[in-house]
Parts: structure tokens; C-alpha cells; sequence
């Protein structure tokens, strides 16, 4: 990045901060901060172990340091600003979940449009925070990196004291990590007489379950002949168990409702088996593990600007998930108002704001948004008005 | 000071703790009166590094004040041991007896066995004792009697821990609504971790700190020298870590179950017992119901009670269940050893000359 375009941006980092008022996390004056500074060349170099009383006023230090990126930690320190952290006196750390479009199954980030990327990982979220809320029953707050993905805080004050092994845990039941397959299905004595049924009242069984009564109720509604060609299409059932699952389906229901998988023969087991195959690819969420494993981990500060995109690192409401669209609704107003002159190195397509442009290697006069975007992210620089 | 006799058995509970506070009565008191609580402390803590257990070899020779002191003599002599293997090994002693006398306590509650000398705790008790009362919530027992509990994930995450296998891996668990569905089994060990934990805060301590302390020390000398003796010889296997299966070398009681099994004569509680000990030296189920002429189904279904995974739920119930279930009978000289069957099986193989194999 040539030095015009890095005072370009440090200049209109610093404005946003001057007029936008951050909202500090709970508990701020125990978090360590950090921020990456404006510098020239390739390297990064993260301040950190800054304590609020180090820094001073946040919205102040913002203003006039007008840093590329800035950081908190999810941990609550004693004495947040000791470099050592054996020394800093950990008091416990918010659960945080990290979701990150290069880490998507399915998606390559080399090849796969930042639209498309972002949307991908919409779809992550949203099964993230079903796992959260419905198995944990965990409070959430939602935050867009600025970047290519989510990152979700989860501060109930049960989870803080949880260690690296803990939250391990909950990491490997979010991606159904070493799922023992098998072991969804139990033996249960009823008067006397032993069954086989699923887990039900919860976990990963409980999923399989529910998937299961939606695929049942989806046949039901289907003539003979579709039901049994939807049956076939999965793995290991051929003409006969589709029938003998048809049976089971329409004239014992309430063994499926039970989770009876041995109801009819074996034609049912293989549904199930088929069926935990898919709740796995489909409910899982592929969080990213380390962020949530290290319990000294530094997270970007929502409301501050991301200076890989300029876009914001925006916190989203409980109802404003659905139909959040980062390319738009965390544009940074400030740097909607005016057109800006750029000279485009790395051509090719852009949308944001609602607008879609592709452009080639030439200079342009571009909304400040795009401008400020394309800069951050090295696709052009900055060039005389 | 007449203890409360919960205390006495539970010394640990915060109640025992402040009742030997307001007693006034420390240690060094103790051990310049020459009180029986410091032998019996002495005991307490040579149980735990040699058998796994608290439990006195010799329960009528002490009153139940004798029990209670006891408690913090032994905390005392653990700290002067000083080594981590025998902290670790006397928290998880105190643990092990501690969830044993519970689930005496827990069951004598609900057949009618409870008599009126008994003191006993109920799992409200405990739960309040840990500060677990708003964390576990008792569904109402299924139709085979079984209850289940659900049990605070944070909490769970906090007292289990996934090296005990598979099955106690958060992602193979039941978790609904920020609870995790247990068997009754598994609250135990839940509450064991508790248990050890709770003994081991502030362990060891620093006994010499005080001119009172120092004195103390020196008078336990001896003790603590035994002690030491002990934790360097004994460094052999854990008894469930046995797997042959050599019926010659059962202890009596196991033999008796084995021989009414196969004349079809055995109660639920025996046929659990004696499930449980084959299994936990490696049986499968089919093979404990072919060695004890048992009906297959039945044992399946047993053995998935118990085990339920790759990990042993039940432990094998130790000489002191053993003997309140009538199942203790032909006690030998190495019973007097032992504080529960399989100890004495792993002595047994240990001394035999030649261990004939049983083929499962």
C-alpha cells in the first residue's frame, strides 16, 4: 500500500471515529486491548496488553490514533495491561465462536466471490446459533467480523470460568466432532422386553429424530410411488426395505414418534443411519476451533472498522439476523456521502451498497465506500482529485 | 462436642468443617491428648493410598467423634506427606467412600430398609452441599424405574471429564435447553468429581507455618515417615485395570454368586453385583451370561445398564455393599486385606503361582 492511500485511510479511519460513539464491552477496564497501527511495508505489528487505563478515553484514542484494526480480549484480567499473562490474573473469558468464510466446508475462497462467501456463511451462522440457543440455551450476541464472517459472543456468567478443555468440548459437539453414530441409538427395557430406540430428548439423537418425523410426514403426503423413489435415493435402501419402511411409516407411527428403530425389520435403521449422515452435514456449524479453544484470545471490537474491507464491525440484533447483508447494512455511513478518485490495480467485479460494478484497471471516480473498500483491500489506490 | 453423626461420616460437608471450628479442637490439641482421631487419621490416609478408600478396616473401634476429628488430622498428614500422587490418591479415596456411602444413603431411602439409627443424607442434601441444587433438575422415574436427571451444562462440563470415554464426551450426551440428560450412575461420578475436589482445595498446606505447626509436625514424625514408606512401595496397577478371568482366584463372595446364579437363585441387587464385578474384569455380556448359566437378554440388558459405553458406570460394589446385601459369606484371611472384591482378586492373581485361564 503506497503512503497516499495509507494516509488516505488513516485520515477517514480517524473521522469515522471521531463522530461514531463506541459502546465498550461490559467489564472494559478488565479486557486487554490491542490495535494494529497504519504502517508502511507488509508486516503487522499488534500493540497489545494495553489496559483502558493505559489508553485512556477509548473514543479519544480512536480518534487520534486512528488504528487499522482493533482488538479486545474475550478475557477479564486482574491486571489487564502486564505483558506476561501468567502474570495478568485471568478472571474467566467470554465463550466466543469465530466463523470464517475460509474456513467453510464446500467453499474456496480462491475461486468463490466475496457475495457468495458471505452468504455461505450466513447459512453457518444460522445453524450456529440453533445449536446455541436450542441444545445450550445460551444468551447470544451476533457481531459481523468486517471481514468474511460472524463472530458470536456468548457472556452468561455459568460460562466464564470454563477452561480450554471445556470449551473444547462444546466446540466438538457445535461440529459433531468423535459423534459415536452408533451410540444415538440405545437399548431402553420396556416391560420386560428390550428395544432399540433413538436418544430423543436431546443432543445430536434428538436432531436425527426430528429430521426423521419430517421425512416421514414429507412421505406421507406422497403418493406410493414417490414415497418409495425418495426412499431409494439414499444410501442402502433398495425396493424391499423402502417397503417395509413405507409399512412402519403409515401403520405404526407411534413407534417412529418413540424412536423405535426396530419397528418392521431393519428397513427403519437404515432410514435413521441414512438420516444422521445428513443432520450431521446439514446442522453442524463449522466454527473456527482455536478461537474458541484459547481463553486469552483477542477479538475485534464491534463498532470499530475493519481495515482489511472498511467496512464495520457491526453487532446485529436478535431479529435483524435474517436479514442482515453485510455488503450493505455495514457500510460505514460517514463514507457513503461523497465519490472519491481511485486508480484500480486488481480489476474485476465489486458490489456494495447495493451497487455492482466490475471494473477494470484504469482510474475511476467510485462512491468513497467502494473507494475505501477496494484501498483496504489492496485492489487500488488512491489517486489526486 | 457430640457430632451430628452425618458429620462423621461426611467430614468434608461445610457443617462438619464449622462444627469442628466451634469446637475449638485442632490438631496439635489432638495429637498432645494422643486422641484416637489422630490413629484414626493415620488410618484414614494409609486406606487411601493402599485400598482406595477412607473406610475404617476396624468401624467399631471408633465413635463417631473419633470419625469426625479424623478428618482434619488427615488433611494434615497428607500435607506433610508433600508429594502430589498422595494428595491426589487421598482426595480420590475420600471421593470413592464418600459416593459409596451416598448411594447407601440414596437407597436406603427408597426401599423401606432405613432404619431409625441410620443417619442418612438425602441427593437434595448433597446437591445443596455443592451448590448443584439449581443445577440438577430429577425427571420422574421411566416405567423400568429408572430415573434420569438433567444436570446444568456448565456444570456438567466442569465436573466430567471426556477421558473417562466416549460416552462422557459432551457431543454423544442428550443436551436440551442448557441441560444434560444423565442416568442416576452418572450424577454419582459427577458428584465424586465434586467430592475430590472439594478435598482437594487447599491441599497440601503448609503445616510448618505457625511455631504450633512446627511442633505438630515434628510430633507426626513417625506417621508421616510410614506414610511416605508406603506411597514408594505402592505403586501397583489399580485393581480394575485386571482383565484375566481366572476363576480360581475369586474371592469367596463372587464364587457364592456365581454357584446361586447357576442354581437360578439370585436377586436383581446379587445379579447386578456379580455383573458387575465379571464385566469390570473384561467379560462381555455374552459371556458372563454363558459362565453363569444367566438368560442372555437379561444380562445384555444389565450390562448395557452398567456400562453404557466403553467406560465402566458401576463400579464393582466394594466388601462394605457387599455385606449390606447379605452377598459377604466365607470370609478368608486376604478378605481381611481388602476393602472390596476386586482387590482381593487382583492380590489373589498376583500370589498365584499359575493362573488357570477361563476361556470366554
Amino acid at each position: 500500500m503506497d503512503r497516499r492511500t495509507r494516509e488516505y485511510l488513516r485520515g477517514r479511519f480517524g473521522d469515522y471515529y471521531r463522530s461514531a460513539d463506541l459502546p465498550l464491552p461490559p467489564a472494559a477496564e478488565a479486557r486487554e486491548w490491542g490495535h494494529i497501527p497504519w504502517t508502511a511495508g507488509e508486516g503487522t505489528t499488534m500493540v497489545r496488553h494495553q489496559s483502558l487505563l493505559s489508553l485512556g478515553d477509548l473514543g479519544t484514542f480512536l480518534a487520534e490514533e486512528s488504528p487499522r484494526h482493533v482488538y479486545f480480549s474475550a478475557a477479564r484480567y486482574d491486571d489487564p495491561g502486564e505483558t506476561r499473562m501468567d502474570r495478568k490474573g485471568w478472571r474467566g473469558a467470554d465463550l466466543v465462536f469465530d466463523l470464517d468464510a475460509d474456513h467453510l466446508p464446500g467453499v474456496d475462497p480462491e475461486t468463490t466471490a466475496y457475495p457468495a462467501m458471505l452468504a455461505a456463511c450466513k447459512d453457518a451462522l444460522l445453524r450456529l446459533l440453533d445449536l446455541l440457543e436450542d441444545d445450550f440455551d445460551f444468551e447470544t450476541s451476533v457481531v459481523f467480523s468486517g471481514g468474511r464472517g460472524y463472530h458470536v459472543h456468548v457472556r452468561d456468567e455459568s460460562v466464564r470460568d470454563l477452561d480450554s478443555e471445556a470449551r473444547r468440548e462444546i466446540v466438538d459437539y457445535v461440529r459433531a466432532i468423535d459423534l459415536d453414530a452408533e451410540g444415538l441409538i440405545t437399548t431402553r427395557s420396556v416391560d420386560g422386553t428390550t428395544r432399540r430406540v433413538l436418544r430423543t430428548e436431546g443432543g445430536w439423537g434428538r436432531r436425527v429424530h426430528r429430521r426423521l418425523l419430517e421425512f416421514v410426514a414429507d412421505l406421507r403426503e406422497m403418493d406410493e410411488s414417490d414415497a418409495r423413489t425418495r426412499l431409494q435415493e439414499l444410501d442402502g435402501i433398495g425396493a424391499g426395505r423402502s417397503e417395509t419402511i413405507l409399512g412402519v411409516v403409515r401403520e405404526n407411527p407411534d413407534a417412529v414418534e418413540a424412536g423405535n428403530v426396530e419397528a418392521g425389520g431393519p428397513g427403519l435403521r437404515t432410514l435413521v443411519d441414512a438420516l444422521v449422515r445428513e443432520t450431521i452435514e446439514e446442522e453442524t456449524a463449522p466454527i473456527d476451533e482455536p478461537v474458541t479453544t484459547d481463553t486469552h484470545r483477542l477479538i475485534r471490537l464491534p463498532g470499530s472498522l475493519h481495515g482489511g474491507s472498511g467496512l464495520a464491525v457491526r453487532r446485529l440484533d436478535a431479529g435483524e439476523v435474517a436479514d442482515f447483508d453485510p455488503l450493505v447494512d455495514a457500510v460505514p455511513e460517514r463514507f457513503t456521502r461523497r465519490e472519491i478518485r481511485i486508480e484500480v490495480t486488481d480489476p474485476g467485479p465489486v458490489s456494495l451498497d447495493g451497487d455492482s460494478f466490475t471494473l477494470d484497471a484504469d482510474e475511476y471516480t467510485v462512491p468513497e465506500c467502494v473507494g475505501v473498500f477496494l484501498m483496504a483491500r489492496g485492489r487500488a489506490r488512491k489517486v489526486k482529485e | 462436642m457430640r457430632p451430628d453423626p452425618h458429620h462423621a461420616r461426611y467430614p468434608f460437608f461445610t457443617a462438619a468443617r464449622e462444627a469442628v471450628q466451634a469446637a475449638a479442637i485442632d490438631p496439635p490439641q489432638l495429637v498432645a491428648e494422643d486422641h484416637p482421631a489422630v490413629e484414626r487419621g493415620s488410618e484414614r490416609v494409609e486406606r487411601a493410598l493402599l485400598s482406595g478408600t477412607v473406610a475404617s478396616e476396624t468401624p467399631d473401634r471408633w465413635r463417631a467423634r473419633d470419625e469426625l476429628l479424623s478428618y482434619p488430622v488427615a488433611r494434615v498428614l497428607v500435607s506433610l506427606v508433600d508429594s502430589p500422587a498422595a494428595v491426589e490418591k487421598y482426595a480420590a479415596a475420600e471421593a470413592a467412600t464418600a459416593v459409596e456411602r451416598f448411594r447407601e444413603d440414596f437407597e436406603r431411602g427408597g426401599d423401606g430398609l432405613r432404619s431409625v439409627s441410620t443417619p442418612r443424607v438425602d441427593l437434595d442434601d448433597v446437591l445443596r452441599e455443592f451448590g448443584l441444587d439449581a443445577a440438577v433438575d430429577r425427571e420422574t422415574a421411566d416405567r423400568a424405574g429408572d430415573e434420569r436427571v438433567r444436570v446444568d451444562v456448565d456444570a456438567y462440563l466442569r465436573l466430567s471429564n471426556p477421558d473417562w470415554g466416549d460416552r462422557w464426551r459432551l457431543v454423544n450426551r442428550e443436551l436440551a435447553a442448557g441441560r444434560v440428560r444423565l442416568e442416576r450412575g452418572d450424577l454419582y461420578r459427577l458428584l465424586e468429581a465434586a467430592v475430590r475436589r472439594c478435598v482437594v482445595e487447599g491441599l497440601p498446606f503448609d503445616v510448618r507455618a505457625s511455631a504450633s505447626g512446627e511442633a505438630l509436625a515434628d510430633a507426626l514424625e513417625d506417621e508421616v515417615a510410614t506414610l511416605r514408606d508406603l506411597l514408594s512401595e505402592r505403586d501397583a496397577p489399580p485393581a480394575r485395570d485386571v482383565d484375566t478371568v481366572a476363576p480360581a482366584q475369586f474371592p469367596p463372595c463372587v464364587r457364592a454368586l456365581v454357584e446361586r446364579a447357576r442354581e437360578g437363585d439370585l436377586p436383581a441387587h446379587s445379579a447386578f453385583s456379580l455383573t458387575a464385578f465379571l464385566t469390570a474384569i473384561g467379560m462381555d455380556a455374552d459371556g458372563v451370561a454363558a459362565f453363569c448359566d444367566l438368560d442372555p437378554e437379561t444380562v445384555e440388558y444389565r450390562v448395557a445398564v452398567l456400562e453404557d459405553g466403553d467406560d465402566v458406570q458401576y463400579p464393582p460394589p466394594s466388601c462394605e455393599t457387599m455385606d449390606a446385601y447379605g452377598d459377604c459369606v466365607n470370609r478368608d484371611e486376604r478378605c481381611e486385606t481388602v476393602s472390596n472384591p476386586l482387590a482381593y482378586y487382583a492380590a489373589a492373581l498376583d500370589d498365584a503361582e499359575a493362573v488357570e485361564e477361563y476361556d470366554t
